[in-house]
């Protein structure tokens, strides 16, 4: 009846309730956005700096790390990172630039990794689409370079490399920064938690209980 | 161990299905009588509400926010036909299905034979509310799926045979102890500590491996994407994304009006829910996905479109509105009358103002019909809301739509306040009819006066009043009487 192929199911419902919907509806013509109320803050008044110690500041209220570098420094600091994690095991996207890598620890770069592999891995590294400083968030499109999504979910521990010229202070400055919708995105606003036992902020319940953000100041 | 926390007996077991349940204000008094539940209910609600004052404070064009958010909402509604038939076209180029579902029987029945096509046995959830209110779970375990919720309020909900109270935090009525002896009871953990840190742990355990087996999963979702076809939730602890991404098949359910037009409009959207719902600048997590992605998360995708009763609300002016909620519970966390009595008095999955306006309409005014009055009418709740739902218009329509129901029914003749008005009609006509009544009431509600002036109870219909405020004992003057009086002495 429904193959994973069809491409639609149209049982005879979708004419009933599409009609009572027309019904319902004057369908007026389809108005462009910019007719509706667009009096939100749009653009950000920080300058360069202050976006990037908001961005800080937000993080790190979320509980996650955050440390600065240089494009010169970054692979040390990568490697200072993965060290100070005690960790050994980590997965990587395929599109990852390849001196990111550290030797030394036990890399399995995601040529098509099975789950089983990737839950047994301790961290994940990946890149990043944007971060957005006004809500302390990163932003993933799961480009090579960033990964599938079941890399940056299932190993406990997330380094994220972000370039400060990825970084805009509002929301819709990154909506402006897609040229076209994107099929995927993870929005992350620091580490896995829950408040549902009494409201109280638990890290960590299922995602990666612990997100470190490498923020390389590339443009300042 | 607090009463509350043993397993509900049929006679104290919550019911949400708004065909069974009791009338709003008798379904109010054993929650009114639970000093532990409202303690539970208040302290969560003092917490939410701090948090999201704070960040809304900060947040400098929040009413600017409202405006568009509103305005979005409501350009989806009156276009809804042409955008739900967009995102059909733009999910199913993308290699999802979509089903549409006139009816909450027709959806668990799609779902049930998507699963049955699949060959399977479980299924693990993502938090929908949608789904409680089509009752899917016993429909599906009794097909034979077992269900096994991920969020960690709704596994407390599910281990512990409760009810959801909330729409975003269903488990607020139940505290830490109550979590601990239900975890320890049905996880096998007797030596658990009522911590949270240690509960939520215990969480993680028993459903790591059943995110790594289960091949199938069922979601809600809060915004249909009508430009791209794409489906975005929002959540917090990964167990969203655990299903959105391990299993091999991966079923939406979502009702009719959470359609968006375009991509772009979550730039609105997402500063305005995670700040009400939560009092977080955004959600730890949230995740968009467009149709099937090869080689990334399920391969099979389904959108099931749910109706149920959705285009009869869009039929009406006043109430279209109700359809702009994006879900958010802020309404709820500000209400007076909600925090008193928790969310099981309103006998539906939805429950606080939204639930008032919400439910009585979905069941196309049959049922539910003292919804609407569990409410002092103070607009804190339209205050709230994110997208400006009048919801203190919406109740007095329905009140309104509830009377003429009542109008027009032959058991009127029978209603003492029908008859009580039809005497007021009567003795209003003259005024010696009127002055006649005054001197007997005076006379009769004597009978009833307490020694403090007031009267605490009245029988029959006066009861109705009496059951939640006092009465002043009638003057021993009237006004009329006291200016007669008055000019005689002066004369």
């Amino acid at each position: 009846m429904i193959a994973a192929t069809s491409n639609s199911a149209p049982g005879p419902s979708r004419e009933r309730i599409l009609d009572r919907i027309r019904s319902a509806t004057v369908s007026s013509k389809e108005v462009a956005q910019e007719a509706l109320p667009h009096t939100h803050t749009c653009h950000g008044k920080l300058t360069a700096e202050g976006r990037l110690a908001l961005l800080i500041e937000r993080l790190r209220e979320y509980d996650a790390e955050v440390i600065e570098s240089t494009p010169e420094n970054l692979v040390a600091s990568i490697a200072a990172q993965l060290a100070g994690s005690g960790r050994h095991t980590f997965v990587a996207p395929e599109g990852l630039a390849a001196d990111w890598l550290i030797p030394g620890f036990d890399w399995k770069v995601d040529h098509g990794l099975i789950t089983a592999e990737i839950e047994q891995a301790e961290g994940a590294i990946t890149a990043a689409f944007c971060g957005v400083a006004d809500s302390g968030t990163i932003v993933l499109h799961h480009s090579p370079a960033e990964g599938r999504r079941v890399l940056t979910l299932l190993p406990d521990w997330h380094l994220c490399i972000l370039r400060a010229s990825q970084v805009v202070e509002t929301l819709p400055e990154y909506f402006d920064r897609c040229a076209q919708p994107p099929a995927l995105v993870t929005w992350i606003s620091g580490p896995s938690a829950t408040a549902d036992i009494e409201m109280t902020r638990i890290k960590g319940v299922h995602g990666p209980r612990f997100l470190h953000v490498i923020l390389v100041r590339d443009e300042i | 161990m607090s009463l509350e926390a043993m397993p509900h007996t049929a006679a104290n077991h919550p019911v949400l299905d708004p065909l069974l349940a009791p009338p709003f204000p008798q379904a109010a008094l054993p929650m009114l009588r639970n000093p532990q539940l409202r303690k539970n209910v208040g302290h969560a609600i003092d917490v939410i509400q701090a948090k999201r004052a704070k960040l809304v404070a900060e947040k400098t064009d929040w009413q600017d926010l409202r405006s568009a958010a509103s305005a979005i909402r409501a350009q989806a509604l009156e276009n809804l036909g042409a955008y739900l038939e967009q995102f059909e076209a733009r999910c199913t180029a993308a290699g999802g299905t979509v089903h549409w579902a006139a009816d909450a029987a027709e959806a668990r029945q799609i779902i049930l034979d998507l699963l049955r096509e699949e060959n399977a046995s479980e299924v693990i959830k993502i938090k929908t509310m949608t789904s409680a209110e089509i009752q899917l779970n016993p429909f599906l375990e009794a097909g034979g799926v077992k269900v096994f919720e991920t969020d960690l309020a709704e596994i407390i909900l599910q281990l512990g045979e409760d009810e959801p109270s909330h729409i975003v935090v269903p488990a607020l009525h139940v505290n830490r102890s109550q979590v601990r002896e239900i975890f320890a009871r049905r996880m096998g953990l007797e030596n658990l500590s009522d911590d949270p840190q240690a509960l939520t742990a215990a969480a993680r355990n028993y459903l790591r491996r059943k995110f790594l087996d289960v091949p199938t999963a069922i979601s809600g979702a809060n915004f249909l994407i009508a430009e791209t076809g794409s489906v975005a939730v929002v959540e917090s602890e990964g167990n969203g994304r655990m299903c959105l991404t391990l299993p091999k098949t991966m079923i939406t359910l979502a009702g009719i009006e959470k359609v968006l037009p375009r991509f772009k409009d979550l730039e609105v959207m997402l500063q305005v829910l995670a700040r009400s719902a939560t009092g977080e600048r955004m959600n730890p997590y949230t995740s968009l996905w467009t149709g099937v992605t090869p080689g990334d998360g399920p391969q099979r995708f389904h959108v099931v479109l749910l109706d149920n009763g959705r285009s009869s609300i869009l039929a009406h002016k006043t109430e279209r509105q109700t359809l702009k909620c994006i879900r958010c519970a802020a309404c709820m966390n500000a209400c007076p009358v909600y925090r008193q009595t928790g969310g099981h008095a309103y006998g539906s999955v939805y429950p606080g103002p939204i639930g008032a306006i919400l439910t009585p309409q979905l069941m196309q005014m049959h049922h539910a019909q003292s919804l609407p009055y569990a409410s002092s009418l103070c607009g804190a709740c339209y205050e709230v809301c994110p997208v400006k739902i009048n919801i203190p218009e919406v109740l007095l329509e329905l009140r309104s739509q509830v009377v003429n129901q009542e109008r027009h029914h032959i058991g009127r003749f029978f209603d003492p306040m029908y008859l009580g008005l039809r005497v007021a009609n009567f003795l209003f006509q003259k005024a010696w009819r009127f002055h006649l009544a005054q001197r007997l009431g005076r006379i009769g509600l004597r009978l009833f006066t307490k020694k403090d002036g007031w009267i605490h109870s009245l029988p029959s219909i006066g009861g109705k009043w009496t059951q939640t405020r006092d009465l002043r004992a009638l003057s021993s003057q009237t006004f009329h009487e006291w200016w007669a009086a008055r000019r005689r002495e002066a004369e």
